[in-house]
């Protein structure tokens, strides 16, 4: 479905990412880790065209998509959630929902596809009238995530959801990640919640320094001694920036 | 101060108010949606009044039809501006964006006026009144038929335009954009497009106000200065890029100048409003509805 092949990118005048090659098919719930400043987001950003290759080719259903706009490629059906979220605050919860289908032409679907995130979010139908600049910041991340799910996405990237979060809330988050997954949804996840996000996706790649150090069954990865010394037994200390599960124990994802 | 005075002030002021909340709404948009600071705004306003000049006079043309022809001609001319313009400015420009925005709207300000000199001379072209006749109030208060049309022009057109941005789906497109970019263009919004369009409304709401007050001030190649300024005036006093802000805004500055000129005489409203400005700026230079959101209409 997606294919990136020997992606090259620079965050500003510094080159970040040096030949990233992945694949996510359908159905898949693909992860992409690593520390920060790896490049993760730097080659979300790529896929979607926020940030110009320098180099190599990134392929939607056999469509290239290089040289096209951000907005050209939400139209072939690739959803972004960002990391900084990029809400409309000053509009309500339900206007923001309604942007998100704004390439979608059928009302109908549009209205079915509203009914079906405030299934998954209940909190977004209890506030549709509030501005989402007064949300608070779990309610953010899941009002962005549905209004990413609004264009009915064949492919969802996802930025750092647990980031900024409270543990009660990052499960919250990863719990309708793994539901929207279930549902059908093909999901790419970008995360820095290693232990979290290894037990409930299919595959993983392992960012650092720009490349693709290792990749993966997600269960294979948990069993890695590198990311069990690097990742998962520093994020059980709970230092580095990689939080520790939150329940302390292997989550029921 | 008799009652025939006050009304004949307060009709005025409101008349020049629904001019300026026109242009100044405008003059918002751009800034809020595109962070341009347009100094040929008054320009679109010429536009309008001499395609409404020879729209009605040389063509005769029935007057509304003559201002609607006006105002899309206004849009026209926007559209083509942004994309000759605007658009290349953006792709180039690096840094200081605004003030870039600045240098090329005030040079071709000074180029649109002096095409206009060129064509069609100094002369004022200007007309005596569309409608003819007064609606009588009192025996003593009246108001003539062509400022009160004037008016609702500019009252209808204040209100489509706001409609337009609340309730359509393009005009939650245009705010969307004024809010976030990157948001707009992650659910599908062509940037150029909406910022094209943002111009073009900006430049057809000039137009619309140049031609429905022909009568007052006629058409001639430097007859944009004043509304121009005067439009920056409420913008900066509102806060820069409040949409709705610049529509009550453009009331008051009306009445202030209105008022002004008849206790101080001519020659010393701009003198006051400027004072107003000075102080307004000292106590809240965010300016009176000025605020940490970023938005065209959310404040």
């Amino acid at each position: 479905m997606l294919e990136v092949s020997q992606l090259q990118a620079s965050y500003g005048p510094l080159q970040v990412i040096w030949g990233v090659s992945l694949h996510v098919e359908q159905g898949e719930f693909v992860a992409l880790i690593g520390p920060n400043g790896a490049g993760k987001t730097t080659t979300l950003r790529a896929i979607m065209g926020l940030v110009k290759p320098l180099s190599g080719t990134i392929a939607f259903n056999g469509q290239t998509l290089n040289g096209l706009k951000a907005n050209q490629i939400t139209r072939k059906g690739i959803s972004f959630v960002t990391e900084d979220l990029d809400l409309f605050d000053g509009m309500t919860v339900h206007d923001n929902l309604i942007l998100g289908g704004f390439s979608l032409h059928d009302r109908a679907q549009v209205e079915g596809t509203l009914e079906s995130v405030y299934d998954l979010f209940p909190i977004l139908a209890e506030r549709h009238r509030q501005l989402a600049g007064t949300l608070s910041g779990g309610e953010r991340k899941m009002l962005a995530i549905g209004r990413g799910l609004m264009l009915s996405p064949s492919l969802i990237l996802v930025d750092e959801p647990s980031l900024g979060l409270a543990p009660k809330l990052v499960l919250a988050v990863f719990e309708a990640l793994k539901q929207l997954h279930e549902r059908g949804s093909t999901i790419l996840l970008v995360e820095q919640n290693v232990y979290t996000t290894l037990h409930m996706t299919n595959r993983a790649y392992v960012l650092e320094n720009g490349q693709v150090v290792m990749e993966g069954p997600s269960s294979d990865l948990l069993r890695n001694e590198h990311l069990q010394r690097t990742y998962i037994s520093m994020g059980a200390a709970g230092e580095g920036g990689f939080p520790a599960p939150a329940d302390g124990g292997g989550p029921a994802l | 101060m008799n009652l025939t005075v006050l009304w004949n002030l307060l009709v005025t002021g409101i008349l020049r108010g629904g001019l300026y909340a026109l242009m100044a709404g405008g003059l918002a948009l751009l800034f809020g949606v595109m962070n341009i600071c347009n100094f040929a705004h008054g320009e679109l306003f010429v536009v309008g009044a001499y395609v409404a000049y020879f729209a009605y006079v040389t063509f005769g043309l029935p007057p509304l039809l003559a201002i609607l022809i006006a105002a899309g001609a206004s849009f026209l001319v926007g559209a083509l501006l942004e994309k000759s313009l605007i658009l290349p400015l953006r792709r180039r420009s690096k840094g200081e964006w605004i003030m870039n925005t600045f240098l090329l709207t005030s040079g071709l300000s000074v180029v649109m006026q002096n095409t206009a000199q060129r064509v069609w001379g100094v002369r004022y072209r200007g007309i005596t009144q569309y409608w003819a006749g007064t609606i009588r109030i009192t025996p003593t208060m009246s108001v003539a038929v062509d400022r009160a049309v004037a008016f609702l022009i500019a009252v209808v057109g204040i209100t489509g335009f706001w409609l337009f941005l609340r309730r359509t789906n393009v005009g939650r497109a245009i705010r969307a954009v004024s809010q976030n970019e990157t948001g707009a263009m992650l659910v599908g919004i062509d940037l150029d497009n909406i910022q094209t369009l943002t111009f073009a409304l900006g430049s057809m709401l000039a137009g619309l106000g140049g031609a429905s007050m022909l009568s007052l001030i006629p058409a001639y190649p430097f007859a944009g200065g004043k509304p121009n300024i005067t439009s920056w005036f409420v913008v900066t006093v509102v806060g820069l890029g409040n949409v709705g802000g610049s529509i009550v805004g453009g009331f008051i500055v009306g009445l202030v100048e209105s008022f002004a000129f008849f206790y101080l005489g001519s020659g010393w409203q701009d003198v006051f409003s400027l004072g107003v400005i000075i102080l307004i700026l000292l106590v809240k230079p965010s300016g009176l509805f000025g605020s940490e959101v970023k938005g065209v209409l959310e404040r």
